[in-house]
């Protein structure tokens, strides 16, 4: 239960997690398509950033080699690009791939 | 987005046209408790439904202030569908706080949730009753005090990425050396033929300053709760906006009112002022807003609004 606080400026208002960015569901057939790209995307762009989380700490860590660092960070950087490449032909934006878990924040970070 | 009436007698009906028999063409809205309120104030206000007057009804020692509404756009398919909308929802809020407003400039006033309803006056004044004395206590704890809310977020991302630079970097083009062409270069230099290693190296630049940032952030909010709680009396904790909400800022890191006694705006906003100005704050947006009439602390203010 939330309550609306009329202190709020213009347009902020608390929302209950549920609701979507538009509070209901779209049934338009190319705007379920885009949105189920973008899901997907997210859900991708979330195991790429954790990968990159996990190579910097292995990196630290410092168990691997000169080589094997250079192997890592270009294969991240072409996945990033890869990522960069299929927001475009989607025609989304990184900001776009993220998912608002209300009072938790966002999936990824910002 | 409704809310009951909290207490031992009968509750609200937020969906007067579903319970009700079809001769309940209107419902009783219930902005506010006050005592000692002048009706005339709200002369001219449109409430929540122009065409009706705002009107008090008493019960008891206190009135309540209120005003008919069709329990057809009140019922709660019909609010939910409404106050979905955050356009409509936005108009609901500001002509409910400019009743209250209108009714805390002349008397102690106690505001309602948003959407607090009933069927009829009989009902409405049945459920306040049974509350009275708690709005009593609520009216106690509040009087000759408002409410001041601070906000706190983030600073926003610089640079987007690790991959903003990489262009410069110039490893777009393999097998060629990139002409280093900025002013951050000299490491760039030192990697150009690297890319892996420059990659991860920005990626560790952007992880640490997304570090600070947070950092600085909280410890903003910590400071300022800190010092704001010194002044209040009571605070209270609220639920943080989602960023979609909050648009353009980074994350809101406080969301927090404070009830303090009135006539001491200076103190306020001089302890804001001061949380602003420290050095490890830059990029850190405090925003302070009031005095409000004191709508989070209508039922204690000990409590946390997460709870």
């Amino acid at each position: 239960m939330t309550t609306s606080d009329p202190r709020d400026p213009p347009g902020a208002v608390h929302r209950p997690a549920s609701e979507g960015r538009t509070g209901r569901l779209e049934l338009d057939p190319d705007r379920v398509g885009r949105d189920l790209v973008c899901l997907v995307l997210t859900v991708v762009e979330l195991l790429r950033q954790l990968m990159e989380r996990q190579a910097l700490h292995r990196c630290d860590l410092g168990d691997v080699s000169d080589d094997q660092i250079e192997r890592i960070g270009t294969t991240l950087m072409l996945l990033d690009e890869r990522m960069d490449e299929l927001c475009v032909q989607h025609g989304l934006t990184r900001d776009d791939l993220n998912l608002d878990l209300g009072p938790l924040g966002t999936l990824l970070e910002r | 987005m409704t809310q009951t009436v909290r207490g031992t007698g009968p509750g609200p009906e937020t969906s007067p046209a579903a319970a009700s028999s079809p001769a309940a063409l209107s419902a009783t809205y219930v902005y506010a408790v006050c005592r000692g309120c002048d009706p005339e104030v709200f002369a001219g206000l449109p409430g929540q439904a122009p065409g009706a007057p705002v009107r008090l009804l008493r019960f008891g020692a206190l009135e309540a202030v209120v005003q008919d509404v069709p329990a057809a756009s009140f019922g709660e398919e019909a609010l939910r569908e409404r106050l979905g909308d955050r356009a409509e929802l936005e108009r609901c809020a500001r002509a409910h706080h400019a009743v209250i407003a209108a009714a805390a400039a002349t008397a102690a006033t106690l505001p309602l949730p948003l959407a607090t309803l009933y069927l009829g006056d009989g009902r409405a004044r049945a459920a306040l009753s049974a509350d009275a004395s708690r709005f009593l206590d609520a009216l106690r704890r509040i009087a000759g005090r408002v409410e001041w809310g601070v906000k706190v977020y983030a600073g926003r991302e610089v640079r987007r990425g690790p991959g903003t630079e990489r262009r410069n970097a110039g490893t777009g083009t393999p097998g060629r050396v990139a002409a280093p062409d900025g002013p951050d270069d000299k490491a760039a230099r030192g990697t150009a033929a690297r890319p892996g290693h420059a990659y991860l190296e920005r990626l560790r630049g952007v992880r640490q300053e997304r570090e600070q940032r947070q950092e600085a952030g909280l410890g903003a909010a910590e400071a300022v709760d800190r010092a704001l709680g010194g002044l209040a009396v009571a605070s209270r904790r609220l639920r943080s906006h989602d960023t979609a909400v909050t648009g353009g800022r980074g994350a809101q890191l406080l969301n927090a009112a404070y009830l303090v006694a009135e006539g001491r705006r200076d103190e306020v906003a001089e302890a804001v002022g001061a949380v602003r100005e420290r050095p490890e704050c830059r990029g850190v947006e405090v925003e302070l807003t009031g005095p409000w009439v004191p709508y989070s602390f209508v039922d204690g203010g000990e409590r946390d609004a997460r709870g």
